[in-house]
């Protein structure tokens, strides 16, 4: 297993830079996520770390190695790429094999080691066909095990799920980290979704525009974004705004007790989660501020709100459909003081 | 168009390409003593006296060994020069296509000429096969950059990134990836260098040393003064190592297109 660190990363094209000073220390069989909009840098820096793109300033080490100098064949890595890239001309095995003959591995072992792998990614029987006569999901199983069966130091993954519908996307997210769990490889995943990340992930690395916008647990990026950026990017977000007094601020929901150093009379944004908010009857007796229901969407399992409360203050909530409200229909609304995050002061 | 009509045209036409060859063939096996058509009675009469002139073997040896050099030198640069174009050359790719089949839009006379004055300017001259090689590599490089350069449109470079991160060096991936699926391209570019070689008249005239000859020449300089089916013999038997060479290659490397 392999710990890998890297510090100060840059990579310009010539037009500014495309990654930016980029520094994350991966511990080892950690699954990372780099998750960003489209042309954040994400890609890029994974090439980097692959070594197909030079960086142009900045240094990665593999336990403590430095490998920027290091050509991609010899830094040991897995690389699942978002096509696949299975070699057309080549059985499901040879496609397998190829990686341990570049190692000079013995017959035998390739054998029982292919096998192995087949078994790991649960398509023993599959050794004979050629990646055209397979579906998508198997070939990105195949693409999988190719990457591990060479039992590299580093697994990188580029939005491998993006070709597959989404019931199948699901299904590979939990057979991907399942696996990965279970090899304990130390693994890098680039990805714009952030359910994808959110799930998969012991950390997230969300990056706007070349730079690092926050590193975190899936439930830090969510509950604690660093910025207004980061808490749209995952997942709605309410932004409530309202005034700091006496270490309270004074929000549509009523008085809001925060932590942190704010001045007094300060403008603030605090984060809500649309299901962090409970909604009650109005004549419930329950605590809460009124609102009227504008409008909902009903999809299932839950149905999403959008309520106006009091100075005009529009809040989208979403709630399991326990209880139904009308549209026009006045509640009231409900927050815990704790699922409001300030994300500083407003502009 | 109806079906039926479609296939009489389809006759039609090969019948027009086909039908001069069936002549000359049939004619070859004349008993007579003159080219005519329909033969007099049938023999193999002047394939003997064919394969029992010297001249015309030497003149046979030397286009095959022309054809295989010429088919081997533009099947490397060929493949090299469409490599660069798919992979590499970025903004100067009109101009390295254009480059590369120039020679195909210069008449073939000018280009014969202007490398009559180059292989003596620059001390070759012709009294060695290198300026003929120097002038069939030029003239079949543009169908090996064609053929290959089409099948390498086909080829995603994640494969080559692929082996690459698998622990494959520079070579082996071009040998154990990139050819074997470009090998299509590659085999049908080197199937017309051979074919064009084989064939090229006004190329061969020009950069011919003295007392040199190809088969084309050969059988040109023979027609000049005599008309016997000797020349549909040669003819004949050039025409069957063609197709030899074709059926060959298709059986031994397998032309076959991977279906993907
Ligand atoms: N080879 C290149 N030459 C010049 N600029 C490039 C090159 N590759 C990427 N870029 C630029 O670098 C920036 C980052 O690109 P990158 O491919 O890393 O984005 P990404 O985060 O992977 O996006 P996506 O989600 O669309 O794949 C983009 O602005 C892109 O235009
Ligand atoms: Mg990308």
């Amino acid at each position: 297993m392999t710990e890998v660190s890297i510090e100060k990363l840059t990579k310009d094209y010539g037009q500014g830079p495309a990654v930016n000073s980029i520094s994350i220390r991966i511990a080892e069989g950690e699954f990372i996520s780099l998750l960003g909009p489209s042309g954040c840098g994400k890609t890029t820096t994974l090439k980097m770390i692959a070594g197909f793109e030079d960086a142009t300033a900045g240094a990665i080490r593999f336990d403590g190695r430095d490998v920027v100098a290091v050509p991609v064949e010899k830094r040991d890595i897995g690389m699942v790429f978002q096509n696949y890239a299975l070699f057309p001309h080549m059985t499901v095995e040879k496609n397998l094999a190829f990686g341990l003959e570049m190692r000079k591995t013995p017959k035998d072992e390739i054998r029982i080691r292919i096998a192995k792998v087949l078994d790991m990614v649960q398509l023993t029987g599959y050794s004979e066909r050629y990646p055209r006569q397979l579906s998508g999901g198997q070939q990105q199983r195949v693409a999988l095990a190719r990457a591990l069966v060479i039992e590299p130091k580093i697994l990188l993954l580029d939005e491998p799920l993006a070709n597959l519908d989404a019931k199948l996307r699901e299904e590979m997210r939990v057979f991907i980290r399942d696996l990965q769990r279970r090899v304990g490889i130390t693994t890098v995943y680039v990805t714009h979704d952030q359910a994808e990340a959110m799930t998969m992930s012991d950390r997230v690395v969300v990056m706007f525009g070349g730079r690092i916008a926050q590193i975190g647990t899936p439930s830090d990026i969510y509950e604690r974004p660093a910025n207004l950026e980061v808490a749209e990017f995952v997942g709605q977000v309410n932004i409530i705004r309202g005034k700091v007094g006496n270490r309270v601020v004074s929000t549509a929901f009523g008085d809001v007790p925060v932590s942190g150093d704010f001045a007094d009379g300060a403008e603030l944004m605090l984060a809500l989660r649309p299901e962090a908010v409970e909604l009650l009857p109005i004549n419930s007796g329950a605590m809460g501020a009124q609102a009227k229901v504008l409008s909902s969407y009903y999809s299932g399992s839950l149905v999403d709100y959008r309520l106006e409360l009091a100075g005009g203050v529009v809040v989208n909530v979403q709630t399991f459909p326990r209880t139904r409200f009308a549209d026009g229909e006045q509640v009231l609304v409900h927050a815990p003081a704790d699922r409001f995050w300030p994300l500083g002061s407003a502009a | 168009m109806s079906k039926p009509f479609f296939t009489v045209y389809c006759l039609i036409i090969y019948a027009f390409l086909l039908a001069p060859i069936a002549v000359v063939v049939i004619a070859s096996f004349n008993a007579g003593a003159f080219l005519t058509f329909p033969p007099q009675g049938l023999s193999f009469r002047w394939y003997l006296v064919f394969f029992n002139n010297e001249v015309f073997m030497r003149a046979i040896r030397t286009s095959l060994w022309i054809a295989a050099m010429t088919t081997v030198i533009s099947g490397i640069i060929g493949t090299m020069a469409a490599m660069f174009y798919v992979t590499h050359a970025g903004r100067l790719k009109e101009t390295v296509r254009v480059a590369m089949l120039a020679p195909l839009l210069l008449p073939e006379v000018l280009t014969a000429i202007s490398l009559l004055f180059f292989v003596y300017s620059v001390g070759l001259g012709t009294q060695n096969l290198v300026g003929m090689i120097v002038g069939h590599v030029l003239i079949t490089l543009p169908f090996v950059f064609i053929n290959v350069s089409a099948s390498m449109e086909s080829y995603d470079p994640a494969w080559s990134l692929a082996a690459q991160s698998l622990g494959a060096g520079r070579f082996t991936r071009f040998r154990r990836i990139m050819l074997p699926l470009i090998k299509p391209g590659v085999i049908g570019g080197c199937l017309f260098a051979f074919i064009i070689s084989f064939d090229v008249f006004t190329i061969s005239f020009m950069l011919k040393g003295v007392g040199m000859s190809t088969l084309p020449i050969q059988l040109f300089d023979y027609l000049r003064t005599n008309f016997t089916p000797e020349a549909a013999a040669v003819s004949t038997c050039s025409i069957v190592l063609t197709m030899a060479v074709v059926i060959i290659s298709e059986k031994v490397l397998g032309l076959r297109i991977h279906r993907f």
